[in-house]
């Protein structure tokens, strides 16, 4: 019986693994891994917290739940571009976290076999460790996000160290 | 040390009851594969407490308590019945069995059940 | 809330269970007045009824009811063990309706809270004396003995068989067998155990019920039924004698033991004045998963409401009617909301009154006697809450009466009462509950403490350093003990950490004051985490922030004149003859807003622990009962996020900030 329910997560975990949400933040393309998406939602009024850094831009109310987002142009040290229509908050939950990135909009779902996928080169880039592969889709590249130095709070660790003094 | 007679037409049950219990801490001063040899142990051995089988040949288990009880109105007797018995349980508990465990029964069942019956009133 | 609904949860449910019965009873006397002689299960049932009905009353302390429904179940009893015997059940019925109406007419009479007939019964108690005499006068052989002269309690008891252990039902009817040499008047519940086995399924799954008289005690009773094998768990009840349970007799026992309930009083979201007295109160358990799902629904409606209503495409029209509507929309829904919120709301009521029982096993054991004092029982606290403060209240009591209370000698010789008083007392302040638990005993030893944590090399600063405070507090502390003698209800001490543990898992915090020779208070203060709490909303620019009312002093207008600066640039209001701080949040938050100038916009005083300073803010917009969520846990990972003791949710579905009042009062001001 927990042999079937385990094959069972095995099997439903095959199916979402290597696949990958994909938006773009400018010219550029992204991918994020389906399996921590829970929503995608239209951009909506944020209320901000006082003492975050900038790109963490507040908390939403979605449907009761409080959830904070996090600018993902602000994140990679990216110019601001103002918030339209397109604007889209992928909300995810990560280990047990609930929260959303703004994004410029949203394009596919996409599979991206691990052969396709090869490390990020070594590039004095400040966006660069968010990114922990490069997916290949025919002549497309997506660079895939790493959810856990997004969310990793090294820097805000460092912004508390300097402001407690 | 509380001691018990076990009752059991299987002798695999038998040993196996017995190591149960002694492992435990209890002494199993004899045991017996039928009813009427129960009965006899019984009288021979006066234990604090006896497992019985329900089902054995010639004597079953409900008759054994039936003539122990009326031996020893006191006597301390825990059935031992399978699954699905519910009848033959039914007439051990009115006939004055004390409990009764259910088979496959778990080691602590056994051990748990017998010391609270010999140490109650 | 707490002027819609200031109510005895136990006394309602009484009254409620109380009503049902008495309607159940009349049904059934109506049914069988034309037979010659009651059914078994009418019987059965009268007994059953009258014997609830006697334990509800007896622990709402209405004890002329209880006495009365005590000689029923008495006549009932005899009738049921002498099943041959010969009655006029027409007579017996009579009598029974007789009592049905006093009972529901006293019933009536708590409800309304006017007088009540208390010699009332006495009349009835003596026919039905007498019709019991009757009755075994008309049969020759000796009757049963009912009761014996003992004085002797009921009690309720819910076993819980082990799982796996098969034919609970041939076991239930094992146990009562041999249960039925230590106690009196036994009725149980499935009943017909031993001839059903779909009992066993029941028993199985709701455990089995079992109501008994007798003289023994609660522990001597406790120890014989966990001798029975099998037996995994039991649930014992007083009924009988004063208040001193914690629940009325009839609540199902899964409500209570598998699914996370939460009682909802139907009359006390009802404000509506003018319902008071017409329909019976009519309570239900409800899931609390259901209650959350509810309550983002009802979130999910407001912002629905407002996509509706500012809908662009609504733009240019004339609507004033639609306008109307919507607006009355508005109210339902912020209505609905409202409900919602206070039906996860639980008066501290339930939870304090459970320590009746422990207060009179104790002082019954201990020979101490001890008063128990309830100061503000009518709190309202979050479902979720309550269900970690029961332990740390009994571990608190528990102490209070072991530990703190002297014998009755010893306190007369230290000039004070006999009777220890041991006070439970709650409070909503700030953005907390504040839960005392106070004794007036013989207070904290020092010396022993210190002694005790230098010898446990538990110091966690220099002696000379340490307050009367941190060393008081050091008894909250893993291991630490001051017992000296181990008992058996306070155990080898443990207990203070326990308390600590369990108010820290749900983000409080314990402190104990303590004065020899007057007492000890504990105090736990549990944050409105799940709470709600009275807010003041108020906006700067576009923002939204919530006060606590209770910080709330006053609220004005700044006059120029009262505006002073100090040498430093710091700004500072005169208010009646006192110079205040001023702490602007535009400027502390770099919020961008119109209202720069202190004459534009308005000041709010805070006070906190006595320090009183002022925000100033652009506007008020009202004041609301909100439900405080925390800030979402990513944000308090971070920790840097200053000044918010958690967030709101308003009518239009926007969040607005719950500020912090002790950081406003400590802040360093911008």
């Amino acid at each position: 019986m927990a042999d079937l329910v385990n094959n069972f997560i095995v099997l439903e975990e095959d199916t979402q693994s290597g696949r990958y949400l994909t938006f773009n933040l400018g010219k550029e393309f992204f991918g994020i891994e389906i399996k921590y998406v829970t929503e995608i939602i239209n951009m909506m009024p944020i209320t901000s917290v006082p003492g975050l850094p900038n790109y963490i831009k507040g908390i939403i109310n979605l449907r009761g739940r409080i959830i904070p987002v996090m600018d993902i142009r602000l994140r990679f040290n990216m110019n601001v571009l103002e918030y339209n229509d397109r604007t889209c908050i992928i909300v995810a939950l990560i280990d047990n976290t609930d929260i959303g990135f703004i994004v410029d909009s949203v394009s596919e779902v996409l599979t991206i076999p691990e052969s396709d996928i090869v490390d990020p080169p070594e590039m004095n880039k400040s966006s660069n460790k968010f990114i922990k592969g490069i997916g290949k889709v025919g002549e497309d590249i997506k660079l895939l996000l790493d959810y856990h130095s997004l969310l990793s709070c090294d820097d805000a660790e460092i912004f508390t160290n300097l402001a407690g003094g | 040390m509380i001691s018990v007679l076990v009752v059991d037409d299987a002798a695999f049950m038998r040993l196996a009851i017995k190591n149960v219990l002694e492992k435990s801490g209890f002494k199993v001063i004899a045991d017996a594969k039928n009813g009427q040899e129960g009965i006899e142990k019984f009288l021979e051995f006066q234990p604090d407490i006896v497992t019985m089988d329900i089902t054995m040949p010639d004597m079953t288990g409900i008759e054994a308590l039936k003539k122990i009880r009326e031996i020893d109105p006191a006597a301390k007797v825990v059935m031992i019945s399978a699954m699905g018995q519910e009848r033959m349980v039914k007439e051990a508990i009115l006939s004055g069995a004390k409990s009764f465990i259910v088979k496959p029964y778990k080691e602590e069942h056994i051990t748990q059940t017998l010391m609270k019956i010999a140490t109650s009133k | 809330m707490g002027e819609q609904y200031n109510g005895d949860s136990l006394l309602e449910m009484f009254v409620f269970e109380t009503t049902q019965n008495t309607e159940q009873l009349e049904k059934i006397i109506l049914e069988t007045e034309n037979e010659r002689h009651f059914s078994d299960s009418a019987i059965n049932e009268i007994f059953r009824i009258m014997h609830t009905i006697k334990g509800s009353a007896a622990m709402m302390s209405y004890s002329y009811i209880a006495s009365l429904a005590h000689k029923a179940e008495d006549l009932f009893f005899f009738i049921r063990e002498n099943s041959s015997i010969e009655y006029n059940s027409s007579l017996i019925s009579d009598l029974i309706l007789l009592c049905m109406d006093f009972i529901s007419s006293e019933v009536n009479k708590i409800k309304e809270n006017t007088e009540l007939d208390i010699n009332g019964a006495d009349e009835i108690i003596i026919q039905i004396e007498k019709c019991l005499e009757d009755i075994k006068v008309g049969k020759n052989s000796n009757p049963k003995e009912i009761s014996n002269n003992l004085p002797s309690y009921s009690f309720k008891a819910i076993l819980y068989y082990e799982e796996g252990c098969e034919m609970e039902n041939i076991r239930a009817y094992s146990f009562i067998r041999d249960f039925e040499e230590y106690v009196q008047n036994i009725s149980y519940n499935p009943e017909g155990i031993i001839d059903n086995d779909d009992t066993a399924f029941e028993i199985r799954k709701n455990g089995f019920l079992v109501f008994f008289d007798s003289n023994k005690s609660y522990n001597e009773l406790n120890d014989i039924i966990m001798q029975t094998p099998f037996i995994k768990d039991i649930d014992l009840t007083l009924l009988d004698i004063e208040k001193c349970s914690h629940e009325c007799t009839d609540i199902k026992p899964e409500d209570k033991k598998d699914v996370k309930n939460v009682l909802i009083q139907n009359e006390e979201i009802h404000n509506n004045k003018a319902e008071n007295h017409q329909s019976a109160q009519s309570i239900i358990s409800i899931n609390v998963s259901k209650l959350d799902k509810l309550m983002n629904l009802i979130g999910e409606v407001v912002i629905a409401e407002s996509m509706v209503v500012e809908n662009p495409d609504l733009k240019g029209l004339e609507l004033q009617s639609f306008r109307r509507e919507a607006l009355q929309l508005h109210k339902i829904i912020v209505e609905m909301q409202d409900m919602v919120m206070s039906m996860r709301l639980v008066p501290l009521t339930t939870t304090f009154q459970k320590m009746h029982r422990i207060v009179r096993d104790m002082s019954k054991k201990l020979g101490k006697e001890v008063m128990l004092e309830f100061i503000g029982e009518e709190t309202e606290v979050d479902k979720n809450i309550i269900e970690h403060l029961s332990n740390p209240l009994l571990h608190l009591v528990r102490n209070s009466i072991d530990h703190g209370l002297e014998m009755p000698e010893e306190r007369i010789t230290a000039g004070k009462s006999p009777e220890g008083k041991v006070t439970l007392e709650a409070y909503n302040s700030g953005s907390n509950v504040f839960i005392l638990a106070k004794d007036d005993g013989r207070g904290l030893n020092k010396e022993k403490i210190l002694a005790k944590a230098k010898k446990n090399n538990i110091l966690f600063k220099p002696e000379s350093e340490m307050t009367d405070r941190d060393i008081y507090n050091m008894i909250f502390m893993p291991g630490f003990s001051t017992n000296e003698n181990v008992s058996e209800f306070s155990g080898r001490g443990v207990g203070m950490d326990v308390v600590m543990q369990n108010i820290l898992s749900i983000g409080g915090a314990v402190t104990v004051d303590s004065i020899e020779r007057q007492g000890t208070t504990v105090t736990m203060k549990i944050p409105l985490t799940v709470a709600i709490i009275d807010g003041m909303n108020i906006s700067v620019g576009d923002r939204h922030f919530t006060i606590p009312i209770t910080a709330i002093r006053e609220s004005f207008k700044p006059k120029k004149n009262d505006i002073i600066c100090d040498t430093d640039g710091n700004l500072m209001i005169m208010v009646r003859g006192e110079c205040y701080a001023i702490i602007k949040l535009h400027q502390q938050w770099d919020i961008e807003t119109e209202i720069q100038e202190l004459t534009d916009g308005i000041l709010i005083m805070i006070e906190q622990d006595e320090r009183r300073r002022c925000v100033f803010a652009d506007t008020l917009i009202g004041q609301q009962q909100v439900v405080v969520k925390s800030m979402p846990d990513f944000i308090r990972r971070t920790r840097m996020v200053e000044g918010v003791a958690g967030c709101t949710l308003l009518g239009n579905g926007s969040i607005s900030l719950i500020l912090d009042t002790g950081w406003l009062m400590n802040a360093e001001i911008k």
